[in-house]
Parts: C-alpha cells; structure tokens; sequence
C-alpha cells in the first residue's frame, strides 16, 4: 500500500473519531479539545490536497477563534449545571442519529454516481504543478488568484470581517458606556476574582462591592477554579460556588 | 485500496458535515452547537478544496479561504451573541431556554 | 522546492537538531543564570563542575526526582497532556529554520534545513497560536483559580500579540514576495549599494521598525518578562503551572526556553540575514556559526530585558498591543507597499532611502503623538482607581 494512502486513512480516522467526540463529549472544554485535534487533522488533509496556504490559515484563523471559545466555556459554562442529554427529549437525539443517517446515505450516493462536471484550469496535474511552480508555489498562485481573477470578491469579505467584528463590538458592549469601567473590572477578572479579594477597588463612585466571600455563599473547596463567573449585571451579587 | 482519489476526500468531508449536522441536532449546549457549526463550515471547505485539486485549477481554494473569513467573521458576531446573552441569562447554555429576541 | 534528499538523513539532520536544540536549552537556563548573576554583581551557579557547568544537568536530575504531584480535583488527562503540548509546539518550530543551503559532507549532499516548505513563517505562527492551548488547558485541568486566572491571561495576551507578530512581519513578506524563509534568507544576500559601501541587505535595514516591535511581540508571545503576567510569582503565585511539580513541569520550563531560542532563530533569519555573514559563502560550517551567534545576541536581549523592566500591569499590556502597537504596524504596511510600489514601478533603489527617511519622519510624529495620548489617557482611569 503506497504512504499516502496509509497516511490518509490515519489523518481521516482522527479527524472523525475527534469530530464525534466534540459531539459526545460531555465537558465542553474537553469538546474544545477535539475540535481543535480535529481541525489539526482537516489541515493535514488540505496538505495532502496541495493546499498549504490555506492549512496554515485554518489553524491560525480556527484556533484563535477556537481558544476564544474555550475561554467562553470557562468563564460561563459551571459543569454541574449544564443541560446536557437530560432525559426530557431522548426523541431529538434518535430523530437527529436518523437525519443524520439518511443524509449521509445521500451523499454517499451521490458521491459514488457523480460525474465531474467543472471547469478544469489546466488538463493535467503535472501541468498544473509546473504553473504553480512556476510563480513561486501554492502562496504565490493563490495569491495571484485572489488579487485578479477575484478581487471583487476580495474586497466584500473584507467588508464582511469589518462589519463582523463592528457588529461583534457593538453586540458585546455594555448598555451604557459609564459602567464600562466598572463591568471590565468584573468581566474576564484579570485581576483578583471577585468575592475573593480583600481590597477590591470600587467600583462607580458611592457604590461599593463586596468585600470578602459573599455571605451566604457556600465556597466550595477545591475545583471552583472552573467557575470564574462573570458579572453580568453590576446589581447583581456575584455568586462563588454552589448555586 | 489503490490511489487516493477526489472520492475519500469527499467522503471524509461528508462524514465530518454530517456529524457536526447530529451535533448541531442533538446536543442542547449552545457552545457546542457552535463548534459543530464550525465543523460544517471546515467540512463544506474540504471538499471545496478536494474539488479544486481533482480540477487542477485554484477556484475551489479561492473559495475555501473566502468561507475561512466569512466563518471568522461569525465567530466574532456568535460570540458577541453569547456575551450579550450572558448578561440576560444566568448560564446561557441551553438553546431550548431562549426563545425570545429581546426581553 | 521540496526537500529531495532521501528521507533517513533528513531524519537524522533533524535528530542532531532536536538534540542540539535540547541541549541549547539547558544551558540557556545557565546563560541565562550567570548574565542576571552578573547583572546583579553576583557570580551564579559556581559550585557544580567548572564555572556551574554542570548546573543545569543537576537541575534536570533533580526535577527527574521529584515527586509527581496531581491535584484530586484535576482533570486527570488533560492535566497529562497539556505540558506537552507547550513542549511539542514549541520544538517543531525549529524545522523551517534553514541553517544554510545543500552542502557536501562526507561526500554526500546533505540538506541543513528539515523541510523548505512553501509558507514556512507562517507555520511557525500556527505552532506558536498552538502552543498556548497548553498553557490555557494546563490551567484549566489544575482546577485552581490563580492556575486558572494564569490561563486566562496568557490567552488574552498571545491572542493579541500574535496580531502584532504576524503584521510586523507582513513588510518583509511584501518585500521578499514568499513566506518561504529560505527565499526570505536568498533575498537578504542580495548586496545592497551605498554609494562606495556594499552591504548585504540585511531586513532590519529596510524594516527597522517592524524589527523593534517583532521584537517586543516575540517577547510577549513567549510569555518572558516584563510580559510573563501569565505566571507572575507575586501576584498569581506562579500562575498556570502553580499545581505543576516534577517533570511535568519542567515541560513548560523546556517549552518556554526552546520557545524562546526558536523565536531567536527566526528573528536571526527573518531580520538580521540569518547564515548570511562574513565568509559565510564559502564555508557552511561558518554560516552555522553566524546565525548561532545573532541567536545568542537574541537571547541575551531576552535575559537583559528580565533582568532590567518590571513586570507590565494587564491593562497597560493590552494598551500597547492595541493602541500603540497595532497603528505602528499598518502604518508600517502602508509604508513598505508603497516602496515595493515605487520599485516595481521602476523608481532607482537610491529613491529608496528618500522615502523611509520621509517615512520614518512620520512615524517619530506618530509614536511622539500615540505615547503622548497613551499617557493622557492612562491618568484618567487612575484618579477613579482611588478607593
């Protein structure tokens, strides 16, 4: 059996095993873990397919967005509450298996009865090799398309990521721009956890925190490192511990 | 087994749409029916780029890096949701416990 | 293009890499002993073996020794792996380095590069962005809050100065036309005329300012001081590797090490002409020795920074990422494109310095205008600060 067979089968073994187990997983973060191996392995594929460029981009672009993601699960996911596979709706997880099964008894077929139809850029691969080689390799053509044949194209995703992160700044800020201060301060605690510190600084003028464990908490000891909370509404008491 | 052709890269790609799909199905957690999403989005561009590679030509790349950006670019507005929601809701994980758009 | 040399001595360039890299690392720990020993008027390890030699090896027998601790609220796996993650991430950057060109040895023709492939800056980028999962998941797995506020940081802060690294470099990228550090390297030999002087044309002549703030990003991006908020001893109790011991821990302690001396070599290539250097052309074993010695004036700007700056405050890191940092960097693009323009228009290499001098006269308004603001805007949140 020549290598890249072998090593194809091995990459695609990963990548589905760890892509069922982002589904399965019962801790979002170990969820995380697996989307991450798995796009690991997605780039390895884009590799085998000639595309380097774009296997390096998928494990920059993925793996910041994901490991902002990961810091989401931290902060607001408290393991003990999640919602996960309660018995109260066993029908979606059989409906969906079944979907889920039909749909890719479809695509098999039609993979398997496809004839291709397309455009091809060149008639051969060694041709094609040659081109892009030719430029300077994959980068280099790639490039070379995109600033030509699709510039246009270019240019309004650059207007969609402008309007992306605008609309994501404007979604993720507070009402009103006084409690910015005050809200960062509790948000992704950078500094002491909250209801922990002792000197904890005020907040707007007049208004003061707690200090000290708030009462009636119960601390929980050991494992409250994965339940930073964020404060959501600065009325609101921010819990640490049990609920 | 042979060579490897446009078909197993097809196939893998389908495998991994399909179930990020159940993903998005059956589990509740709204974080995680992100991740499968993003999972589509990754299988959807695989077989963009197995196309391009059986066609010798550089459009199904081309197209792949555009759905990379447009797919960062929901990240950043999904997240923000979740943000926003976070400040509503105490866990906002359960997707079946928002129904509402606004209060 | 690729690396056509039979499969088994690239395996074994990259054995002899792997241990040198190793190796390197140990004694940077005693490098970096002595120069802060000296820093401070004191002598450092002395005790084992000539001049402490040895010291590093006593360190990692000790730490073999320790015992292995595991937190009982640990995430049992992912407090395994997450180390490892860091050490492995760290290491394979070192195989798009070129350490020079083909060259013959015992009558073979050996390849001193592991692999030449075609986006090899980029890839070093990719490991880097990796690498922090370790970080952030050996946090998480310790199941201990300062463990954990450790994590959060550290993914906050590489999240933004992988921003900055990757945008410095943009300007050589333009200038170079590839990703691919070997061309990178080619591009640099290229002699550069100064009237009567010939000079190699080295990236930190033409990008100066990228240089300085890839040097300070790189500084962040492997989590050394004044930027290791991350594990600040005094306020995080050493944070994400607080529940680490024994060997375990000395993985970070290797991946932040070899991080660092990766980085140092890739600074070398990218900005300072790597194996480029006197008689370099002639002999390899010298080229070797040419990017050693710019890697180790690299390491040793690492330790001087540790030994000299104070440790950052969170909020006054993310300000110079986002409001000094960034703005520099496009302005630094916008700059670069417009030369590559001009040149490719056919504007002679002498107009060249015309337009970084006039450039460089607006980037010193620039800075002067953004630290004068950054400092205006710093003093409002302090006097609220007061309790």
């Amino acid at each position: 059996m020549p290598w890249d067979v072998i090593i194809f089968y091995m990459i695609g073994a990963v990548c589905v095993l760890s892509a069922a187990g982002v589904v399965v997983a019962n801790n979002p973060v170990h969820s995380a873990i697996f989307l991450v191996l798995c796009f690991f392995n997605v780039a390895a594929i884009f590799v085998m397919l000639g595309a380097e460029f774009l296997a390096v981009a998928q494990i920059i672009v993925y793996t910041g967005a994901i490991l902002v993601l990961v810091l989401f699960v931290l902060m607001l996911v408290d393991p003990d509450d999640l919602p996960e596979f309660h018995a109260a709706r066993p029908v979606q997880r059989y409906v969906g298996l079944l979907l889920g099964l039909i749909l890719l008894l479809e695509v098999g077929v039609a993979i398997l009865d496809r004839s291709v139809v397309g455009r091809r850029a060149v008639a051969d691969q060694q041709e094609f090799t040659q081109i892009v080689d030719l430029v300077g390799g994959n980068t280099q053509a790639l490039g070379r398309t995109l600033y030509t044949q699709y510039l246009l194209p270019f240019e309004v995703i650059s207007l969609v990521l402008t309007v992306g992160v605008i609309g994501a700044i404007v979604l993720a800020l507070p009402e009103r721009l006084g409690e910015r201060l005050y809200r960062r301060r509790g948000t992704i605690s950078l500094g002491h956890p909250r209801g922990t510190d002792l000197a904890l600084p005020a907040g707007p003028v007049g208004e003061s925190p707690i200090a000290g464990p708030t009462p009636g908490a119960e601390v929980v000891p050991g494992g409250y490192g994965r339940r930073l909370i964020m404060a959501r509404d600065p009325n609101e008491q921010p819990v640490i511990g049990r609920r | 087994m042979g060579e490897i052709g446009v078909n197993h890269f097809l196939f893998l790609s389908a495998a991994l749409f399909i179930i990020g799909m159940m993903g998005v199905l059956i589990r509740r957690n709204i974080l995680i029916i992100f991740m499968c999403v993003e999972l589509m989005v990754t299988a959807a561009n695989m077989s963009l780029i197995a196309f391009g590679w059986e066609l010798n030509s550089l459009q199904g790349q081309s197209f792949a890096l555009f759905t990379i950006a447009v797919a960062a670019a929901e990240a950043a507005v999904g997240l923000a949701i979740i943000i926003a929601l976070s400040r509503r809701v105490r866990t906002p994980v359960d997707v079946d416990e928002m129904r509402t758009l606004r209060d | 293009m690729e690396n056509d040399q039979p499969l088994w001595l690239t395996f074994i360039v990259a054995f002899v890499l792997m241990n040198v890299l190793l190796v390197g690392m140990a004694y940077m720990t005693w490098f970096e002993r002595k120069v802060i020993g000296a820093f401070q008027d004191r002598l450092g390890p002395t005790r084992t073996g000539p001049a402490g030699l040895l010291q590093p090896i006593a360190d990692g027998i000790k730490l073999l020794g320790k015992e292995d601790l595991i937190p009982r609220a640990a995430d049992k796996v992912v407090f395994y792996f997450a180390p490892l993650i860091v050490f492995v991430t760290a290491i394979v950057g070192v195989a798009v380095i070129p350490f020079g060109g083909t060259v013959e040895i015992f009558g073979r023709d050996v390849n001193l590069f592991i692999t030449d492939i075609n986006v090899g800056a980029l890839f070093i980028f990719a490991f880097s962005g990796i690498g922090v999962y370790g970080i952030i998941l050996g946090a998480w797995s310790s199941a201990n809050r300062y463990s954990l506020l450790g994590g959060l940081r550290s993914a906050a802060q590489v999240v933004s100065y992988e921003i900055i690294l990757g945008l410095s470099l943009v300007g050589i990228f333009i200038l170079s036309g590839s990703l691919n550090l070997r061309d990178i390297l080619a591009r640099q030999q290229e002699p550069l005329e100064l009237g009567p002087l010939e000079i190699s044309n080295w990236f930190i002549l033409s990008q100066p300012l990228a240089f300085i703030i890839f040097l300070i990003a790189a500084v962040a991006e492997t989590n050394r001081a004044p930027f290791d908020l991350p594990e600040a001893e005094t306020e995080l109790v050493s944070g994400f590797h607080t529940e680490y011991s024994a060997f375990r821990f000395s993985f970070y302690f290797l991946g932040e090490y070899i991080s660092m001396i990766v980085v140092s070599l890739f600074a070398s290539t990218l900005f300072l002409g790597g194996t480029d250097g006197p008689g370099s052309d002639r002999y390899w074993g010298l080229g070797v020795l040419w990017l050693l010695a710019k890697t180790i004036l690299f390491l040793f700007f690492y330790v001087w920074l540790r030994a000299t700056l104070p440790r950052f405050r969170f909020d006054q890191l993310m300000g110079v990422a986002w409001k000094v940092l960034l703005p520099l960097v496009l302005v630094n693009i916008v700059i670069t494109s417009f030369i590559r323009l001009a040149a490719n228009e056919g504007i002679p290499t002498g107009w060249w310095w015309v337009i970084g001098a006039g450039g460089a006269v607006l980037l010193v308004i620039l800075v002067v205008q953004l630290f004068t603001s950054e400092r205006e805007s710093s003093a409002a949140p302090a006097t609220v600060r007061q309790p």
